[in-house]
């Protein structure tokens, strides 16, 4: 063969390669463009774009000593965190190189063999996290925050792993079930299948939660109604009182449920006694607006845009020992969620952290009262020993809520953006 | 292995006196007024005994045969009680006396730490007696009998309940209308007095050397007709200790699936009622649905009480696990049988139920033994499988998979020898 030939040969198979590349390419091309488009919708928000926070410092909120409590407290938490997280990945990483020996303890099908691979590597993980639960708990304690003993926190925990147990089984076998007819393909309906799952548990989380009453004091119901009215949720969602103070001091709140299902649900801590009526107004206010502007909907949106990539690269990551369809790759698909999770915790939080702005923003336009929402925010630093501006690395990796410095900056931002 | 020095011999012909029978827990009242002065002297006699078996490294020979006698007439007491032997017991519980004996051999050295901690060593033996025999774990006093006739001593109580007192009440009812012990019944009650008869005579520190709870050691007869559900266990006793510490969460999915199954197999087995009780025989495919459920059953109960190592499998299919049920094909059935068999299978189900709570310390002290060990004991494995395989077969039973009755008699281990009649069989349980 001559080397004209042979360029030819060469070329004409390069073209064969990219025309049967290229339906792949187009693939992946649409789909980064449906990611960023989704990406983009969910962004959206009220916070005006051109809002400019001012700088708050730590020490304006709160005493010298409260502010040295709330950081004692909370740098103790980060340790134990950060320690539990790692933990987390040796843990998987090991349980992925040395996993797959747990077949022989399984005279189950290869599905049945996978929930058991899955189920033993969380209960390593409940094992290896022991430790640091309970060094959170026994410095909870200390600071008065919990009042939950030892034992009751295990059992709990312990109950709770079963549920993860249940839930685990649930995904293995989905995943199991369709990675045999499909191969590598199976994150496709996979990814579909989770989000659907995601939905299906958003909607019953509410009735899932323990020990809820309605809420009684006429005040706050009135309010409530107002504040959904002028939000523009067709009625005002029901509002439940969770019991929690046998086991808190710490306050919280949240807005749960799709649907038929939604609610809010005030912890009993915010009611007893600490918290003004205008201050609980602003919890009110800022709940209904994680419902008014779906926020439930759009984390379910936010968990889409990851499912279907996640999947796939879990789908990638275990082709060689056999794809999703053997049960010996398990422990490995395991330790890419982790991994994956773990990777995606930045971004995770920033979202989070955006549509909690997004809700503080709009109880301020219900509610127009900024001075309730400052001092709301300074009491999380005392009552939560919440920091109220933590180290980045912290900010990034574990909180969910903007920090007080920033919640208290929107309010003034707020009330000198009214007073133009 | 040398035999345990403690045995009990079985020499009995199942023939029962219906008088003696019906009148059973009065004519024992003398018998029990006397065992409970006895038990007091025992109770002085082992404490003696613990004193001079920790300086001597062996109990003295008079309180050792003091003794032995006193466990000897206990388990006599207990198997005329229990209807276990028919003829009305001697009061100094002499050896060779009586169908269903205690052979106890004479004194040898025992380990001073053993005795010096036996009350605590024994505390596992206890509780697994008083779930077998029911009344062992008592302390002193008197309690009213379960039967509600009579006060009963409290060492060998009959009050507490355990599966020797259902199967007592059975056999109480089965005697006054055949005249005749099942054989079952009596080689279950001959097991378990054998292994109370070896939890005193460790506590009284006759032996230094475990109960054995194995229905093994030695087996009883074989059924007179081979069972329709049989258990094959080929189990190696290793144990995960991961898997044994959340067998209990482990087990989650399974009871998920079982209750679903359940479900379906609640209507298969009407169906199977209507069709067996129509045609003689169920059909095929229901008898597959409903064997493979049973299956299904005795695995997850061997995984979840530590009896079997492997995860099981969701689909009860045959040889698949190292604790199986074989399980005859569909044979033509009774009409009569099916159309009570809910009424029939309740005298079943009461046994099974006292074998289940006997699986449950089964699978406590499996839990905590696999835990440490890493291995199961044979003979707490064996005691599982054996009540694991009286369940099947009455969930098989109810389920219409056969009209053969449960059989009580621990069988499973036993050698095929001829059976000869009133030869002496060396610890029928």
């Amino acid at each position: 063969m001559g080397p004209a030939r042979a360029r030819g040969g060469a070329g004409a198979g390069g073209r064969r390669r990219i025309a049967r590349r290229l339906p792949l390419a187009l693939l992946l091309a649409a789909f980064a463009a449906a990611w960023a488009a989704g990406f983009y919708l969910l962004w959206q928000s009220d916070v005006p774009s051109d809002l400019d926070l001012p700088a708050v410092e730590a020490s304006e909120l709160l005493s010298a000593a409260e502010l040295e409590e709330a950081r004692d407290y909370e740098r103790f938490l980060r340790i134990d965190f950060l320690l539990a997280e790692l933990t987390v990945l040796l843990v998987f990483g090991l349980y992925a190189r040395y996993g797959d020996r747990f077949t022989r303890e399984s005279a189950a099908g290869r599905i049945g063999t996978g929930m058991l691979l899955a189920m033993l590597g969380f209960a390593l993980l409940w094992l290896a996290q022991l430790p640091f639960g309970l060094a959170g708990l026994w410095w909870e304690r200390r600071h008065e925050v919990s009042e939950q003993d030892y034992g009751t926190w295990i059992l709990e925990s312990w109950l709770g792993l079963g549920g993860a147990f249940l839930f685990v089984c649930l995904a293995i076998l989905i995943v199991m079930g369709l990675a045999g007819p499909l191969r590598d393909h199976w994150w496709i309906p996979g990814g579909a299948v989770f989000v659907g799952l995601a939905v299906l548990f958003a909607f019953v989380l509410p009735y899932m939660l323990p020990s809820q009453e309605p809420l009684r004091d006429p005040g706050l119901l009135a309010a409530t109604e107002r504040f959904a009215r002028d939000q523009g949720l067709e009625e005002a969602p029901p509002v439940r009182v969770q019991e929690v103070r046998e086991f808190t001091t710490a306050p919280n709140a949240e807005a749960a449920g799709l649907g038929p299902s939604r609610r809010v649900i005030l912890w009993d801590t915010l009611l007893d006694g600490r918290f003004a009526d205008a201050e609980i107004r602003v919890v009110l206010a800022h709940e209904l607006g994680h419902l008014s502007r779906e926020h439930i909907w759009k984390l379910v949106g936010w968990y889409a845009l990851f499912a279907f990539p996640g999947a796939f690269l879990i789908a990638r990551a275990t082709r060689r020992r056999g794809g999703m369809r053997e049960a010996e790759s398990v422990p490995l698909a395991l330790f890419v969620l982790v991994g994956l999770s773990f990777l995606a915790l930045p971004l995770q939080n920033a979202f989070s952290r955006h549509l909690e702005a997004e809700a503080d923003w709009v109880a301020l336009e219900t509610t127009r009262d900024p001075e309730a929402a400052q001092a709301l925010f300074r009491s999380f630093g005392t009552t939560a020993l919440a920091d109220p501006s933590p180290p980045t690395w912290s900010y990034v990796l574990m909180e969910t809520h903007p920090a007080l410095a920033e919640r208290v900056a929107m309010a003034e931002a707020w009330e000198a953006r009214a007073e133009r | 292995m040398k035999p345990h020095p403690i045995r009990v011999v079985v020499a009995d012909d199942l023939v029962r006196s219906r008088l003696t029978v019906l009148f059973r827990l009065l004519l024992a009242i003398p018998h029990l007024v006397w065992l409970l002065i006895w038990s007091i002297g025992a109770l002085v006699a082992a404490f003696v005994s613990w004193f001079a078996t920790l300086a001597a490294g062996r109990s003295p020979r008079p309180l050792h045969d003091f003794l032995a006698a006193y466990v000897r007439y206990a388990t006599h007491v207990y198997a005329y009680l229990s209807l276990a032997a028919n003829p009305f017991p001697g009061f100094v519980g002499e050896a060779g006396s009586y169908p269903v004996d205690v052979e106890i051999d004479p004194p040898e050295r025992q380990s001073r730490w053993k005795t010096g901690f036996r009350l605590v060593l024994a505390v596992p033996a206890l509780v697994l007696a008083n779930s077998l025999v029911g009344g062992f774990g008592g302390g002193g006093g008197t309690r009213t009998g379960g039967t509600g006739e009579a006060d009963a001593p409290a060492w060998f109580d009959f009050s507490g309940g355990g599966v020797l007192l259902v199967v007592a009440l059975l056999a109480w009812l089965a005697c006054l209308v055949l005249a005749r012990m099942p054989h079952g019944f009596r080689d279950f009650q001959a097991y378990a007095l054998r292994y109370g008869a070896q939890t005193w005579g460790y506590v009284l520190l006759l032996t230094d050397r475990y109960p054995t709870s194995d229905p093994a050691l030695p087996a009883a007869q074989p059924p007179p007709k081979p069972p329709a559900v049989r258990i094959a266990v080929e189990d190696d006793r290793r144990r995960s200790r991961l898997s044994v510490f959340f067998r209990g969460l482990l087990i989650l999915p399974h009871a998920v699936w079982f209750l679903l199954w359940s479900i379906a197999a609640l209507f298969a087995a009407v169906v199977s009622w209507f069709v067996t009780l129509a045609a003689g025989r169920t059909f095929v495919g229901l008898h597959r649905f409903l064997a493979a459920y049973v299956r299904y059953w005795a695995h997850i109960a061997a995984y979840f009480f530590i009896v079997a190592n492997p995860f099981p499998g969701f689909t009860g299919t045959a040889g698949t696990y190292p604790v199986d049920l074989q399980i005859d094909p569909p044979a033509r059935q009774s009409r009569w049988v099916t159309l009570f068999r809910l009424f029939l299978a309740f005298p079943a189900w009461l046994v099974a139920g006292g074998l289940g709570s006997v699986l449950l310390v089964v699978g406590v002290f499996g839990w905590f033994t696999g835990l440490v060990t890493g291995r199961m004991p044979e003979g707490l494995r064996n005691l599982g499988a054996y009540a694991i395989r009286y369940n099947a077969q009455a969930h098989a039973y109810l389920y219409l998979l056969t009209d053969r009755y449960p059989y009580s008699g621990p069988w499973e281990w036993a050698r095929p020898e001829p059976e000869e009649e009133l030869e002496p069989e060396v610890a029928a349980a």
